[in-house]
């Protein structure tokens, strides 16, 4: 243990220590109960949109599906060639309680006609389908980066103060309050000590007095 | 022109084309490789064999059954020399050069590597592998056009009237749609010139595509809440019946069952019988489905026309473009286990 001056300074200090260790604790549990809420909020619209994604996945591979069955993966590669342009996204980001987040920037995907850049005399409405259906997907995946993003953010901030509470309420705070105890058995002790000794000298004083009053 | 060689000719090549019950067992097969030992016993074994060299499974029967789609439309090209016929011939074929062209201009817009653009041709029309190997060395768009330009082809002329206009937006768009009308635009002109019966098949033909092709536009614009004004540009014109007025009222009713009314008088009215889940849900490919069986069912009727006529071609080119559609949705459907319900559905059936 290290060294602790037993003193009623130091017992003052220690239990301002315990007193603010326990309001950070509390104001760390109460962090961490909004984290949560935060977070299963974040939770179910992502389970939502996973679901909705999967969903969304199958019906865009059964038309891909389609679309190179009939009209030929060679037609389809070129008009692929036709709507190649790259994504760019606008990202920002807001704060929940004291966690960045992102913000991405809510961009549709999904084009219409005649702004895929081919023909439409030249490609299937197949394609069409495909590529729509590719795009619907693309605008859900962006969400969901936006939201998975948030929700492991939230979910490693939840550990970090779970593991802050439980630093101060296991170690921190039993330690200062044996601390705190310590002193207060030594001053008691000490107290003690102090009382039976002017008893002693109180004892010895009555004695002398008696004594010089005989002779 | 000697049709009854050259008839006699496709109508042996005909007698290869797979017939339904071999086709039921390519659907009964129960995979892949089951499938190829099957198409091996066909007409397909030689490019199949030659295929097999490069590619496996699912891209060695789509390379081979590409490569004999080539083949056979080639040698129509060679088996008929000279006069109307060679024309109105290449007029059809000439569709895989406009699709050729304007894969080439896409990939190179975008700097796309030319082994990948090389990949994506289907040489069945007057461009052959190697004119197409040179269109694909060239650095940029305008060097592909001034290409076609130096050998005279005719694609070259909407191209070059265009090019400033995509130069200024840099939207191929403008291009592609500048091919595709002067394709129809331009066969409907020729065959319109000539009195012939072969013209007349041909135009025939032609007409029902056009319409089929500006039916699919007005339903597709619908579907997408388009400005009718901004799709007009986009009819292409040659129709008697649907002109571009008929086709801008059609759009302005705004809905698929309003269009769909003034089909109702038409050799089309078979669409306005679509299962009404299908019109609720704007499915456009239902209906691009049934009007391009029309369309081949209509091409291949042509096998019962004048046997001395340029019916007998057309019959069998939409025949083998139509069998080839079919394996590949079969070959399709075994690679990703499609049920045999949904593949039957996807198959062109005439």
């Amino acid at each position: 243990m290290e060294q602790i001056n037993p003193t009623r300074m130091e017992l003052i200090k220690k239990n301002a220590q315990i007193k603010l260790a326990e309001q950070g604790r509390d104001l760390l549990r109460e962090k961490m109960d909004a984290l949560i809420q935060e977070f299963f909020n974040v939770m179910e619209s992502v389970s939502q949109s996973r679901g909705e994604l999967e969903k969304l996945s199958d019906i865009a591979q059964h038309a891909l599906l389609i679309a190179q069955a009939i009209d030929d993966p060679v037609t389809l590669k070129s008009a692929s060639f036709a709507t190649r342009r790259g994504v760019t996204l606008d990202i920002k980001g807001k704060n929940v309680m004291g966690v960045p987040v992102p913000i991405i920037e809510k961009k549709r995907f999904v084009k219409s006609l005649l702004d895929r850049g081919y023909s439409i005399l030249g490609v299937s409405s197949r394609i069409d389908e495909a590529a729509e259906k590719y795009e619907a997907e693309l605008d859900l995946i962006i969400t969901l980066a936006e939201t998975e993003t948030s929700l492991r953010r939230l979910g490693s901030e939840i550990q970090m103060t779970r593991r802050r509470v439980n630093a101060l309420e296991q170690v921190l705070i039993p330690e200062l309050k044996r601390q705190a105890k310590y002193i207060e058995i030594t001053i008691d002790e000490r107290d003690r000590e102090d009382l039976y000794r002017l008893k002693k000298v109180k004892k010895i004083i009555e004695r002398k007095k008696k004594g010089i009053k005989e002779v | 022109m000697e049709y009854a060689y050259v008839n006699a000719r496709i109508r042996a090549m005909k007698s290869r084309l797979l017939d339904p019950s071999l086709l039921e067992q390519l659907i009964n097969k129960p995979d892949i490789d089951s499938l190829i030992t099957e198409l091996e016993k066909t007409a397909y074994r030689e490019e199949l064999e030659k295929a097999g060299v490069l590619y496996s499974g699912i891209n060695r029967i789509e390379v081979a059954i590409r490569k004999d789609l080539v083949k056979r439309f080639r040698s129509i090209l060679t088996l008929i020399k000279g006069g109307d016929t060679e024309a109105f011939l290449a007029i059809i074929l000439s569709r895989w050069d406009v699709q050729n062209i304007k894969t080439i201009l896409r990939g190179k817009k975008i700097q796309e590597n030319p082994s990948e653009i090389l990949e994506c041709m289907i040489p069945a029309g007057e461009l052959d592998e190697a004119a197409l190997t040179e269109l694909v060395k060239q650095p940029d768009v305008k060097a592909v056009i001034d290409l076609l330009a130096t050998w005279g082809m005719v694609y070259a002329r909407p191209l070059i009237l265009n090019f400033k206009e995509f130069t200024d937006t840099g939207d191929m768009l403008v291009l592609e749609y500048a091919l595709d009308t002067f394709y129809y635009e331009d066969a409907i002109s020729k065959v319109k010139t000539s009195e012939s019966d072969d013209a007349r098949v041909l135009k025939n033909i032609l007409i029902t595509e056009i319409d089929i092709n500006n039916i699919k536009t007005v339903l597709r614009a619908i579907r997408d809440r388009i400005d009718p004004d901004e799709v007009k540009r986009y009819f292409v014109k040659g129709s008697p019946e649907f002109d571009a007025n008929k086709l801008l009222t059609m759009m302005k009713t705004g809905t698929i069952e309003g269009a769909l009314k003034y089909l109702e008088q038409t050799p089309y009215q078979f669409i306005t019988k679509i299962p009404p889940e299908y019109i609720a849900a704007e499915k456009i490919s239902a209906f691009e489905k049934e009007l391009e069986r029309y369309l081949v069912k209509k091409a291949i009727s042509q096998f019962l026309g004048d046997p001395l006529s340029i019916a007998i071609p057309i019959a069998y080119i939409w025949a083998k473009y139509t069998e080839v559609t079919n394996i590949r949705v079969i070959a399709r459907c075994k690679v990703t286990e499609v049920p045999e319900k949904d593949l039957r559905e996807a198959l062109i059936s005439v």
